[in-house]
């Protein structure tokens, strides 16, 4: 399988454990990735608010670097998964799509809108089944239970991971039932984490983090894990922050969802990036019988 | 004959005048799929308990009485059928709205919800330099009507204020109906309070919203609150420039990307927080730099930053672009 890889800003940058993972699991999976130099930030959720066209016009040219090149497009950022998608979205209509094809043409380019988004959790989803993913588990995360935790821009507000209910999904907690692990189901999975104002009202933002924390651990989570970077920096890397403004201790380990992937088909800590986690991941690796050396 | 499955539900029952605490009564019925929640409720209080309290009135989705949570989700009891629910849970438990004080069982408190509705000043305000004509109606064009979307669809069940979790993190944020109307004034040719508008909207306003698009979800009538809050926040970024920490940090992520093609992170914090805000912020950094040394290298560019400037230069300027 080869697909146009797009791996966000914050994968690139302070996400590097992420980039790290994902490009683990690609070798071991057999997809090649193809990678774009000229691929821009997609506007997070922020430039669109700031100029909404504009901002789909930025990923109109993402998007047809991936199409001239006949490939579909895998993100690993719940918030890239959506604003991509939204571009997608937003071309159907006539008003939007003359003003960013007449834009992207005085730049010599073109994008017809046939370029698939997909999420690295929809793709494991879609081509590594239960039934072949399994055979390929050498450290099975018998007796670690995980908190999913999606990321609002995967769900919502439609059609970013197809087939999945914007409230009730499931197939990240398939995902973790066919590595060995024990989803665990609790109402914060399909939540917010906060980010979006993370820099804009960080109490509030750290308070919403440490709620979906707190819940995942009310249920019994060992470590919460996440498709999106952005929830990672709000969950792990302000996850003291987020303890302040709950008023105790939080001592959950937040892990990236190709990183638990890479885990159970046989990756170490090292080749993960684990030890650039704020919060210390040791206690659930050592539920899997693996133990980090230190960095 | 329609076949009846076995429908087990676990309803919320609280009277805070009698119980100390709130507890979940299990019933179990035996309905046809396509049946309404409202359905089984009002079945449960006629024929097993009718000490039930909940809110109802028209039973299809138009009066907007009957929003409470279905398996969590805010929804209409009415709109919601029993049978994909048990498909996805295997049971049905029904809690009453978040974000308003219980009164009893399922039926909610909704001054904070119309009490946010009224913040907004949810009327028309003549523009003194646009008169309405005496006597005569005022009509707009099919264009203009357009620009409301589906913002007066709105039946105001009060379901995404239940689904907010920026609501429920800040009381102070007027919540997603409250704006969804607000949009609807802002675009409203007619109407010449919007700066009186968004100043009544503060502190909470328009950047608490974290964009989760549960509102969007939650919605029986498709309004979407979520795209008209987005809506909203361009406008005001147009009507007043980047004046509060929301808008500096939309603006300044869009600077940022001109420049470079991709995010700076410690750019943008300077550029939202001022150079006092980034020295409050200066431990947590160095905390989070030592683990992840990518923070303080000098920031990249994109191979065709060129393209994304010419962007900026065609798109920037048509309709006042921010």
């Amino acid at each position: 399988m080869r697909l146009a890889y797009y791996p966000g800003c914050v994968a690139q940058e302070s996400g590097k454990e992420l980039d790290m993972a994902t490009r683990w699991v690609a070798r071991k999976l057999g997809i090649e990735l193809v990678e774009f130099p000229k691929f821009s930030c997609c506007g997070s959720g922020f430039v669109d608010e700031a100029n909404m066209v504009l901002n789909v016009a930025l990923n109109a040219r993402n998007l047809s670097f991936a199409e001239a090149a006949g490939l579909d497009l895998l993100t690993i950022c719940s918030t890239c998964q959506g604003m991509l998608t939204l571009a997608n979205r937003k071309l159907e209509e006539p008003a939007i799509r003359t003003r960013v094809d007449s834009a992207l043409g005085q730049l010599g380019l073109h994008y017809s809108g046939t370029t698939k988004v997909k999420h690295l959790l929809q793709v494991l989803t879609e081509s590594y089944p239960p039934e072949k993913l399994q055979p390929l588990v050498v450290r099975p995360l018998r007796g670690l239970k995980v908190g999913a935790f999606y990321g609002c821009h995967l769900l919502r507000p439609q059609g970013e991971l197809p087939g999945e209910d914007g409230e009730d999904p499931h197939s990240f907690e398939d995902l973790l039932r066919a590595l060995g692990a024990e989803p665990v189901m609790y109402r914060g999975r399909v939540m917010c984490c906060g980010f979006p104002i993370l820099f804009v009202k960080e109490g509030t933002a750290n308070r919403i983090a440490g709620r979906q924390i707190e819940d995942a651990a009310a249920h019994g989570a060992h470590a919460m894990a996440t498709p999106c970077p952005l929830c990672h920096i709000s969950l792990d890397s302000f996850q003291n922050h987020a303890a302040r403004e709950v008023g105790h201790p939080l001592d959950m380990p937040i892990f990236h969802l190709p990183q638990l992937v890479g885990l159970a088909l046989g990756a170490t800590p090292e080749e993960l990036g684990l030890a650039r986690h704020l919060v210390d991941t040791e206690a659930a690796l050592r539920r899997i019988g693996t133990v980090a050396t230190p960095a | 004959m329609v076949e009846s499955v076995s429908v087990p539900l676990s309803v919320y029952r609280f009277d805070p005048g009698r119980d100390a605490s709130p507890r979940y009564v299990d019933y179990r019925l035996d309905l046809p799929r396509h049946t309404p929640v409202l359905t089984a409720l009002l079945k449960i209080r006629s024929e097993i308990d009718s000490s039930l309290s909940l809110r109802y009135s028209c039973r299809s989705a138009i009066c907007g009485s009957c929003a409470m949570l279905i398996n969590s989700k805010s929804r209409l009891a009415c709109q919601t059928q029993v049978g994909p629910e048990l498909d996805l849970h295997g049971r049905i438990v029904i809690d009453p709205m978040r974000n308003q004080p219980v009164l009893r069982d399922l039926v909610v408190d909704q001054r904070p919800f119309w009490q946010d509705y009224e913040r907004i000043l949810p009327h028309l305000v003549t523009d003194p330099r646009h008169p309405m004509p005496e006597g005569k109606p005022n009509p707009m064009t099919p264009e203009q009507v357009e620009r409301f979307h589906e913002t007066p669809r709105c039946i105001a069940c009060g379901a995404c204020y239940s689904a907010c979790p920026a609501k429920e993190a800040d009381p102070t944020f007027p919540g997603p109906m409250a704006l969804a109307k607000l949009y609807r004034f802002v675009v409203d040719p007619r109407d010449g309070a919007t700066r009186e508008r968004l100043l009544r909207i503060q502190p909470g306003g328009l950047w608490t919203c974290l964009r989760c698009h549960l509102c969007t979800t939650s919605c029986p009538k498709d309004v979407q609150p979520s795209e008209r809050i987005r809506d909203l926040k361009e406008l005001a970024i147009r009507e007043q420039g980047a004046t509060e920490a929301g808008s500096r940090h939309a603006v300044g992520f869009k600077e940022n990307l001109h420049d470079r093609g991709l995010l700076n992170e410690m750019r943008l914090v300077r550029q939202t927080d001022g150079v006092l805000g980034m020295l409050r912020q200066a431990p947590q950094g160095i905390r989070i730099a030592a683990k992840k040394p990518e923070l303080l290298h000098k920031p990249r560019r994109i191979e065709g930053q060129e393209e994304v400037r010419r962007l900026y230069e065609l798109l920037e300027d048509e309709e006042g672009g921010a």
